[in-house]
């Protein structure tokens, strides 16, 4: 049975190598959406992750970062820090805003966050070249971002409106979806129409308005226990542990483009049933007579469903199994591959049916017609 | 039905479509076929040679009447159970091969040995066999479009032969072979008749194979006509009965002829035609 159904594949290569290129394209849309999402999973919540903050205090309500507005008073700074367990606290200001860059002033989504001077969390992990914390005027900005624009040290950009000089280039501060830009807290409050800052630091925080407390807690002390506490003791926050955040950040920004994935992965499933259903088919009708013949000399009807089945699943695995290497060095997850794989039986499943439902049909005394 | 009838048929009649549509295609026809025995069967284009072939072969069931293959009675099975009498009891021939084309002529034969239960590597070493004994061994691992018109048939009777059938069926198993191969396919099908002990049934228009047979039977308008009452056109060589032939005398002799255009070719150069076949 397999043995025929593989000679019968076989047989017309041209329309093989063909077909399995199509649904191997289909397939590996399939595994590239997933393994886009996957890549990109990780850098969503990159800035959270790289803070150096144990836990992240916001207005009461806000979960996450991307696409939200938190505002605290200044005065909540004093009193987080004043929770037991809380060793530190970093005020940041923060909004989703474009970004001006290159000569036709193209516009970046970024997540601009005003850093206090003298802040130890929430900037830049690893810098390329220059500052880390920028001064006022000044911003520090991704470095990929900054070599597609052709833009260095001393080159300006716009933030929110006004132009900031680039001081320092960071690396691993941009993602697929945007980038992050650091700009000084005062710059930021000035920019956003908050009063003058005077000089504002981490250690003295005198502005109003504020998006979020960073918080670094005690050796030995459980960032949920402290979160816990500080929403007991602060009025009007949320508190979260960085690893709570960082998940409802990358759980909205999934949602954000699960639509748009499911989508693409029906477009390619379609696509990859459509290339193989017709191969199947093709290659079934084209022995229709052979098909007959079996039938005349009395095969039975589960073994010709068989043969149809081992040519289908055949010739999945011819499209497979060339593609497991790649899959492996793009370190496609197993549940990625267990979805391909579903899909792909699934596929072959429904494109077998046509053809069994035709052989079905099909009388052997034809064969003494040349049918 | 005497102890070594392999095939029985009894006042079969098929009838096809009904009402005004309605075509008898079989009439009321009884054959008897004894192992060992060759039967040729034939008749003109559209008498119904092949509907009761492929009744005999259980690819039909008769509209009336039975048939009985070494005892069992085919016109009552399901079709469920037809399969396997197709698979473990008869050997079919086709006019055009009808080889799998993918698969090797060794692979050929030995997937009907599977079918019918063979392990693979028995089914090959028999369809090795079968193939060495009518001369294939060179062409085992050949593919069918490789092979010659007589090669391609001679692998079709092998994969006729590789499940031990009683009955051999053979449709018309010359008609794609020039005149020395079409004899020779046919004296191999004599010898596997009597030296195996298996009953062969031809259909056949080709009339060059008839002294091959043990009997000829002329299948007419659905029914069997008596050899006897049949003469042949000494112009198109068709078969054609006495009574309804269009006739003529010459030299003292009479001349049937299947139309009167025949008897005028004739009667223009009767010499040409007088040879050629015996009345």
């Amino acid at each position: 049975m397999l043995r025929y159904a593989l000679r019968n594949l076989l047989q017309n290569k041209i329309r093989l190598v063909i077909s399995v290129g199509g649904v191997a394209l289909a397939l590996t849309l399939i595994l590239a959406l997933d393994a886009i999402l996957t890549g990109v999973e990780g850098q969503l919540s990159a800035y959270i992750d790289h803070s150096g903050a144990d836990v992240f205090v916001s207005q009461s309500g806000v979960r996450n970062l991307h696409m939200v507005s938190s505002s605290l008073p200044g005065s909540v700074v004093g009193k987080v820090q004043a929770v037991p367990g809380v060793a530190s606290v970093t005020p940041i200001m923060y909004v989703t805003d474009t970004m001006d860059v290159g000569p036709n002033q193209d516009r970046y989504v970024v997540y601009v966050i005003g850093l206090p001077q003298g802040s130890t969390m929430g900037g830049p992990w690893r810098i390329a070249q220059g500052v880390s914390i920028p001064t006022d005027g000044q911003t520090v900005i991704d470095r990929s971002l900054a070599e597609k624009y052709g833009l260095g040290i001393g080159d300006k950009v716009n933030i929110l409106g006004q132009k900031l000089t680039i001081a320092g280039l960071s690396n691993g501060t941009a993602n697929l979806l945007n980038s992050v830009a650091f700009i000084s807290l005062n710059d930021f409050a000035r920019l956003r129409g908050n009063m003058s800052m005077g000089n504002a630091t981490s250690t003295s925080p005198t502005m109003p308005i504020i998006s979020f407390v960073l918080v670094k807690v005690k050796p030995g002390v459980s960032p949920e226990a402290v979160a816990t506490r500080i929403e007991q003791e602060v009025t009007g926050v949320t508190a979260q542990s960085r690893g709570a955040f960082a998940t409802q950040e990358r759980k909205i920004v999934k949602d954000m483009v699960t639509d748009l994935l499911t989508t693409m992965n029906l477009v390619g499933f379609l696509v990859g049933l459509a290339v193989m259903a017709l191969t199947v088919y093709i290659a079934t009708l084209s022995r229709r007579v052979e098909y007959g013949i079996l039938k005349a000399v009395g095969a039975r009807n589960r073994y010709l469903y068989g043969t149809v089945l081992a040519l289908t699943i055949t010739f999945l695995l011819s499209v497979i199994i060339p593609n497991l290497g790649s899959n492996l060095a793009l370190q496609i997850s197993s549940a990625s591959l267990l979805k391909v794989g579903i899909v792909s039986l699934v596929i072959a499943t429904l494109s077998a049916l046509l053809p069994i439902r035709q052989i079905a049909g099909l009388d052997p005394a034809l064969v003494f017609k040349g049918v | 039905m005497t102890k070594n009838t392999t095939l029985q048929v009894t006042q079969v009649t098929k009838r096809y479509g009904s009402g005004a549509t309605e075509v008898q295609a079989i009439r009321d026809v009884s054959l008897e076929v004894t192992s060992g025995e060759v039967v040729l069967i034939m008749g003109p284009s559209g008498s119904g040679k092949t509907t009761l072939l492929q009744m005999m072969g259980a690819l039909l069931k008769p509209t009336e009447g039975t048939i009985q293959l070494n005892g069992e009675m085919l016109s009552t099975l399901t079709e469920k159970h037809l399969p396997t009498i197709r698979l473990h009891q008869i050997g079919f021939i086709f006019q055009s091969f009808n080889l799998l084309s993918a698969l090797t002529v060794l692979d050929n034969i030995a997937l009907v040995a599977e079918l019918v239960g063979a392990k693979r590597r028995e089914a090959r070493k028999k369809a090795a066999s079968i193939l060495t004994d009518l001369g294939l061994r060179e062409r085992m691992h050949f593919l069918p479009e490789q092979l010659s018109g007589g090669e391609k048939q001679r692998v079709a009777i092998a994969r006729a032969l590789v499940n031990d059938p009683a009955l051999i069926l053979a449709d018309e198993p010359t008609a794609n072979l020039d005149s020395k191969i079409g004899h020779e396919i046919m004296r191999l099908l004599q010898g596997i008749a009597k030296e195996q002990g298996r009953s062969v049934v031809i259909v056949s228009h080709d009339q060059r194979i008839q002294d091959i047979a043990d009997r000829v039977l002329w299948l007419e308008d659905g029914a069997f006509k008596e050899m006897a009452t049949m003469a042949t056109d000494p112009v198109c060589r068709m078969k054609v009965e006495r009574e309804k032939a269009v006739t003529t005398e010459w030299r003292g002799q009479s001349y049937s002829f299947c139309s009167r255009g025949c008897r005028n070719e004739f009667l223009e150069d009767p010499q040409q035609f007088l040879n050629a076949v015996p009345q």
